[in-house]
């Protein structure tokens, strides 16, 4: 949702369906950003003092001077495990402390011996582990290059363009300045902050009193041989980044964008300060942990060059306005690699519930309990599954979180337990903007705990929001977080129970009346400004609220938190969605690159609001966005207040069927999504993911964010075209074969294919070389199909053998963390089809059993034998489509969690 | 005759030795009486979209073999398949085979869940004891719907004749009036170009063609026989500023201090008033105000009141509902409005037209071009009519912004094709 105010402004001002770009900051209009983009490249002012060096097993330190200034610096490295190098940069004794991000790392990172190679005037060679990598620290200008053998992998400060605002007492505060000369003074103040905005900034009418000064820091970073950086999302923008010295850097600051506009490097909701960088032969990443608004620069040697003979490098600049310099680098070498560094650092996504995985239902708003009861009935009445009905913001007392509409919602409990009825389960909305209101049990709690974020004057923060006036719990606070945690509690938050789960919006924070429709960077949270702890608001409130849900269940079940705000670490809290987009084409394109973005970063489960939030979808936009949603990780559909209903069964026989058809693919691949997501949750790669990413040699994979991949084995190219009549897909891989998942036509890798379309097409091609569970016997919502049996695709590579998994539980418990789980490895070579034990140590019994498999690309065997765990052998019948090539295999009829295998004669 | 393909004549030909050869002897899940033919236990199966030969044992073995589903009627193996609720004492129905074994009851009889956690219990004669109820319930309420509706279809017809003989005597009204409105033009063009010529005489009232009554039934604009304020108001006007309306005080006084006036006191007092040259005089205008009544009323008179004219007696009503903090009124064949609490009112659509499905085509109308909406378009109501002994307006629904569901329950709606299909026989 979007704030009415600025709705209501924009329509009657421009009366136009863009945002309002002047509501935001461009780099000119924000000062920080301003002063450190004039610095351009050169010789750098900061000298390496050499012999303050200190070295200890494990961390370098070293102070830096500005030559300009003398205020020096202290750097620190590290060598972490895991082949990373982390470099912080502080003020040597600030005025006072800077904040340094708590909260988004697991753990303090380990770290590697570090040992000294050599050292002289000019600099110093450090080891980095066992591995033939170096650092090479520069004295004059300070210059950090790391190596691998001769191969430069990055430099930082190599453009000098290293900068650290230290804090600094006021000039009309210092004892020198006569009373006398203060107007003088006044008037050179005032030239100053025109000049500058170190001291005070406004934008608009908002004014930022900038108490502390100027506090921003850069860095910039080479990257040689790099033509493909990624990431740093969100941004509504190509998967690609693109290079920005012909217009803004990419912002990251969240912000409650009205109606975003598409392909441009304006901030959106969330911010994870996390770029990639690919080349052919190796993949890199940077994590500058910083929270506070944040720029970054792109610029390429070849950039729209066709031909060009230098060796192509990439720089980037990352600018913050305050805080310290904290950046982890990756060293990759492969993509997997990187994934799991960040992993490491930051953590994974948390493994969600199974029946998250399926299809969630929202509207804003769903009035009343029998509307919810009549959409229920309407989704069995057509027979399209799915699990989740969503509540909005009316369904709540007046806009007061954790409170039901006595009207509307009379009986939460009897309507949460009628979806229970029928396995299904409900979000509801709590926002963290809190209604000041004195009849309102949580802002009197809040209040008189002094829970509150202040203003910059001490008391507490009011800004505009949904219930009229609101205040901001400081999520900052763990004691804060506590408390929310304990009102998610089922005789807390009265009307709820099981089956209740929770959607966090507006958590940028939106404020409706602040600066760029969100908090004064001046508002106080206890030592820190709201500026230095900005983009990790929205983080804070979905861990607050996960841990609220686990709370309620005794730690026993999984939690499910929706949030449209976001950092790094993020991922480990639940789902993000792209926000508040429009029912337009090219909102559901951009969806890709979106989701793309996020998941390269670690936040795999990511959707966009299907059909659009903003406008009305014309039919074939909708069904064209559910074929697309139904192939990525988050799949709700979502609609505007204002907007139409557009339930599935509204738009005649024939597209209800088209969508019914696709929810119902969706729910045959649970088992193969649910398998994903706890390969996310172990590694932390991405599930939605870039073709480059398991071909990262083929250049021709780079730039692709019109197609992907669900895990490794699995290619989506989504209709994403008006009145398409067909797509081209590229198919990577040499040697490879890939086959239609739905008319089993097999296709050689590395190539563009062209494919005829009709509206109930949505191109899906299976990896020659994978097995693929799916559950045919598509049910009213993903509970109900828990003791079904399993249909096993097993698509054939060129030499005829095939890998997959299967992965089961109990789909709602924290029980895997016990080992409570099945997770087996089912193999096809020399004409066998195996499942064999990948965890022996874990224990789980499922009553769900193999009822087919299908072999596609195979050949006619005369005879099948089934071999079970006790020995038994038996015929199993078949059915061989010489056409297709498919060998379809009756009813082995094992059960899923037992060891079996199967011959081919 | 039919020309099978051959290997369709043998499976006819299989069918057919079968037919008689063997008995029942297992009971098949999920199929109805009628379709049990297709299940007599034999050596095999034929799909019974005849796509496909199996052995008998793969009837129901949770397997799906036929395209059609045909073969595991009692399981969930097909997606395609169907599974018979018996429902002794209910209502028998037909469930997506999804639905079978999956944890919810859904078959009243629980024949559904022979092989899941959940405990149905039998609910088949308490729901047929229920649904006998409603039905007998819905049954009464549809005789005296009906009976009612008769009434208001007779009482229609009448309506119908005396509006089509109020819209006959107005035109004549009309008639005459412009007749004599063109006479009096021509005269006065006469009079003018006379007057160049002669000194200006006293100026004739126009009362020499009128009489007494034909002015009281011109001034008498609904015929009721008496004059009232509302329609002094309308066609007296002062001879001076003939644009102004008369306030309610004056158009009181004209009227003697009283609110009406027959023909009888009108003759005395205010016939002596209009006739004596006075200050106030019957309007020219008057003939405008006539014009738009007639305009109207033929407007309405055009608009489709059922077959019968059933409908027609809700033209003058209006309806009222209160819904939270709104009161909601239907005024049929006219408008839909919404009052808040705080007063303001909110058009939801003017009269637009039927829009029932074919079967039903006075099952809806809509209401269109309402208040416009905050981002486009404007307010728009339907309102679905259901048979019921009062006419009422039941619920008030928004499922979209500005578009309005109104559930409006009235006798005439009440339509006997009903009771054919009534549900007394599935019971």
């Amino acid at each position: 949702m979007a704030p009415v105010l600025v709705l209501w402004l924009a329509m009657s001002l421009s009366g136009t369906w863009a945002v309002d770009k002047g509501n935001f900051k461009t780099c000119d209009q924000s000062a920080f950003c301003k002063r450190q983009r004039a610095l351009k490249p050169g010789d750098s002012p900061y000298r390496a003092l050499l012999e303050t060096m200190e070295l200890t097993n494990t961390r370098l330190t070293l102070q830096l001077i500005n030559d300009n200034n003398k205020v020096r610096l202290l750097l620190e490295l590290y060598r972490l495990q895991g082949n990373m190098t982390r470099v912080k940069i502080n003020e040597l004794k600030p005025l006072k402390p800077r904040f340094e991000v708590p909260d988004v790392l697991i753990t303090e990172p380990s770290t590697e011996p570090l040992s000294l190679l050599s050292q002289d005037e000019n600099g110093v060679v450090l080891s980095l582990g066992t591995e033939s990598q170096r650092v090479i620290i520069s004295a004059r200008p300070f210059r950090l290059d790391i190596m691998e053998g001769p191969e430069v992998l990055m430099s930082l400060n190599s453009r000098g363009l290293l900068a650290f605002e230290h804090l600094r007492m006021r000039k009309d505060t210092s004892l020198l300045i006569h009373i006398l000369a203060q107007w003088m003074i006044s008037i050179f103040k005032e030239e100053e902050e025109k000049v500058d905005g170190m001291w005070e900034e406004t934008f608009k009418s908002h004014s930022d009193s900038k108490p502390n000064g100027p506090s921003a820091i850069s860095l910039d970073f080479s990257l040689p041989g790099v033509e493909h950086v990624y990431g740093i999302p969100e941004h509504a923008d190509t998967l690609r980044l693109k290079t920005t010295d012909n217009g803004d850097p990419y912002r990251l600051y969240n912000l409650d964008v009205f109606q975003y506009e598409l392909y441009n490097p304006m901030a959106l909701y969330g911010a994870v300060p996390v770029m990639l960088a690919h080349k052919a032969q190796r993949t890199t990443g940077i994590f500058w942990l910083n929270a506070a608004e944040t720029w970054v620069d792109i610029s390429s040697n070849t950039a729209g060059k066709v031909c060009s003979s230098e060796t192509p490098q990439t720089d980037v600049r990352w600018i913050s306005e305050s805080g310290i310099i904290d950046v982890f680098i990756m060293l990759g070498p492969t993509p997997k690699d990187v994934f799991s560094q960040y992993a490491s650092l930051t953590g994974t996504q948390s493994f969600p519930p199974l029946a998250a995985v399926g299809y969630h239902q929202c509207r804003w708003n769903y009035n009343d309990q029998e509307d919810v009861a009549s959409v229920d009935a309407g989704f069995d009445e057509h027979d399209i599954p799915y699990d989740y009905i969503w509540l909005d913001i009316e369904h709540t007392d007046g806009k007061r979180y954790f409170t039901w509409d006595s009207h509307k919602f009379a009986s939460p409990k009897e309507m949460l337990q009628a979806l229970e009825d029928k396995k299904r389960k409900m979000v509801a909305i709590v926002d963290p903007h809190i209604k000041v209101d004195s009849n309102y049990k949580i802002h009197n709690e809040i209040r008189n705990k002094g829970f509150y974020i202040k203003n910059k004057d001490g008391g507490d923060y009011e800004g505009w929001c949904w219930p009229g006036s609101a205040g901001y719990p400081d999520f900052t606070r763990p004691d804060m977080r506590a408390w929310w945690a304990s009102m998610f509690a089922y005789d807390q938050y009265e009307g709820t129970a099981e089956n209740l789960y929770t959607w966090n919006d507006m958590n940028e924070p939106s404020v409706f009346n602040g600066p760029e429709v969100t908090m004064h960077k001046d508002a106080v949270h206890g030592a820190w400004e709201h500026r230095d702890v900005h983009n990790l608001y929205g983080l804070y409130v979905q861990m607050a609220t996960a841990e609220g849900q686990i709370q309620r269940s005794g730690g026993v079940e999984r939690p499910f938190v929706l949030t449209r705000a976001f950092f790094a670490g993020s991922q480990r809290y639940g789902a993000v969605w792209t926000g508040d987009n429009a029912a337009e084409w090219d909102h559901l394109k951009v969806s890709i690159p979106m989701c793309l973005s996020l998941g390269l970063v670690g936040i795999s489960f990511c959707g966009a609001d299907v059909g659009g939030f903003f406008k009305s979808p014309s039919t074939e936009l909708l069904v064209r966005w559910y074929q697309t949603g139904a192939y990525q990780p988050f799949f709700r559909a979502h609609a505007h207040l204002d907007t139409p209903r557009r339930e599935p069964w509204l738009f005649g026989p024939e597209n209800t069927a088209l969508i019914r058809d696709v929810v119902r693919q969706r729910y045959t691949l649970l088992p193969y999504w649910y398998q994903q997501f706890y390969h996310a949750y172990r590694t932390g790669e991405p599930i939605m993911r870039p073709l480059w990413v398991e071909y990262p040699q083929d250049p021709a994979t780079f730039a692709l964010d019109d197609e992907f991949l669900i895990g490794k084995d699995l290619l989506v190219h989504p209709v994403t075209e008006e009145g398409a009549r067909g797509v081209t897909a590229y198919l990577p891989g040499k040697d490879q074969v890939w086959f239609d998942v739905h008319t089993f036509q097999k296709h050689n890798g590395a190539q563009s294919l062209y494919i005829p379309v009709t509206m109930s097409s949505i191109p899906v091609f299976q990896r020659g070389g994978s097995i693929i569970p799916r559950k045919m016997r598509v049910r009213r919502s993903s509970s109900c199909m828990t003791h079904d049996p399993y249909t096993l695709y097993v698509a054939l590579n060129l030499q005829r053998t095939a890998e997959g998994e299967l992965y089961i539980d109990d789909g709602h418990t924290f029980n895997y963390e016990k080992k409570e789980f099945i997770h087996r490895r089912l193999s096809f070579a020399k004409n066998m089809l195996s499942s064999v034990n990948l965890a022996t140590d874990a224990e789980f019994s499922t009553g769900s059993w193999i009822e087919r498999i299908v072999i596609l690309g195979a050949s006619k065997p005369s005879k099948v034998t089934l071999k079970t765990a006790d020995g038994q052998e038996s015929q199993l019948e078949f059915d061989f489509d010489a056409s297709m090539s498919v060998l379809t295999l009756r009813k082995p009829g094992v059960n899923a969690g037992l060891d079996w295998n199967v011959m081919l004669q | 005759f039919i020309i099978l393909p051959p290997d369709m004549h043998f499976h006819m030909i299989i069918v057919a030795v079968f037919w008689f050869g063997f008995v029942d002897s297992r009971k098949i899940r999920g199929i109805s009486s009628s379709y049990k033919r297709f299940f007599r236990e034999r050596k095999s199966f034929l799909c019974i979209d005849g796509s496909k030969i199996i052995p008998f044992e793969q009837v129901n073995d949770d397997y799906c073999d036929c395209e059609d589903g045909s073969d595991e009627p009692g399981t969930s193996a097909c997606p395609q398949g169907r599974f018979y609720c018996t429902n002794l004492g209910f209502r028998p129905h037909y469930i997506p085979s999804s639905r079978v074994n999956d944890g919810i009851c859904d078959c009243c009889d629980a024949s559904d869940e022979y092989n899941s956690h959940a405990h149905c219990q039998n609910a088949c004669w308490n729901l047929g004891q229920r649904e006998r109820a409603y039905v007998e319930g819905q049954m009464r309420t549809l005789d005296e719907g009906l009976q009612l509706k008769q009434q208001l279809i007779e009482e229609g017809v009448l309506l119908w004749r005396e509006k089509q003989a109020q819209l006959r005597e107005l035109q004549q009204v009309a008639e005459d009036l412009q007749t004599k409105l063109e006479e009096r033009r021509s005269r006065k063009q006469e009079a003018d170009r006379l007057k160049e010529q002669t000194p200006r005489p006293p100026e004739a009232g126009d009362g020499q063609n009128s009489t007494v009554t034909g002015t009281f039934k011109l001034l008498d604009s609904n015929k009721d026989g008496s004059i009232t304020v509302d329609e002094v108001q309308a066609k007296v006007a002062l001879v001076h500023d003939e644009e102004r309306v008369l306030s309610e005080d004056e158009a009181v006084a004209l009227l003697g201090g009283d609110h009406q006036m027959d023909l009888t006191t009108f003759q005395h007092t205010l016939w002596d008033i209009l006739t004596n040259g006075g200050r106030v005089k019957v309007s020219a205008l008057s003939n405008t105000f006539l014009f738009v009544f007639l305009s109207d009323l033929r407007e309405k008179l055009a608009i489709d009141y059922g077959p019968d004219w059933e409908f027609l007696f809700l033209n003058s009503q209006c309806y009222k509902l209160k819904v939270y903090e709104y009161t909601y009124t239907l005024c049929p064949f006219n408008q839909v409005t919404q009052q808040s609490t705080a007063g303001t009112e909110v058009s939801l659509g003017r009269w637009g037209m039927w829009e029932g499905p074919p079967k039903n085509q006075y099952g809806r109308m809509v209401y269109e071009n309402g208040e416009p909406c905050w981002q486009g378009g404007s307010r728009s109501t339907t309102v679905t009519l259901t048979c019921g002994t009062e006419t009422a307006l039941r619920s008030v629904k928004e499922p979209s912004k500005c578009q309005y569901i109104m559930d409006f329950q009235t006798p005439v709606a009440c339509q006997p094709v009903l009771k054919q299909r009534g549900i007394h026989s599935e019971l």
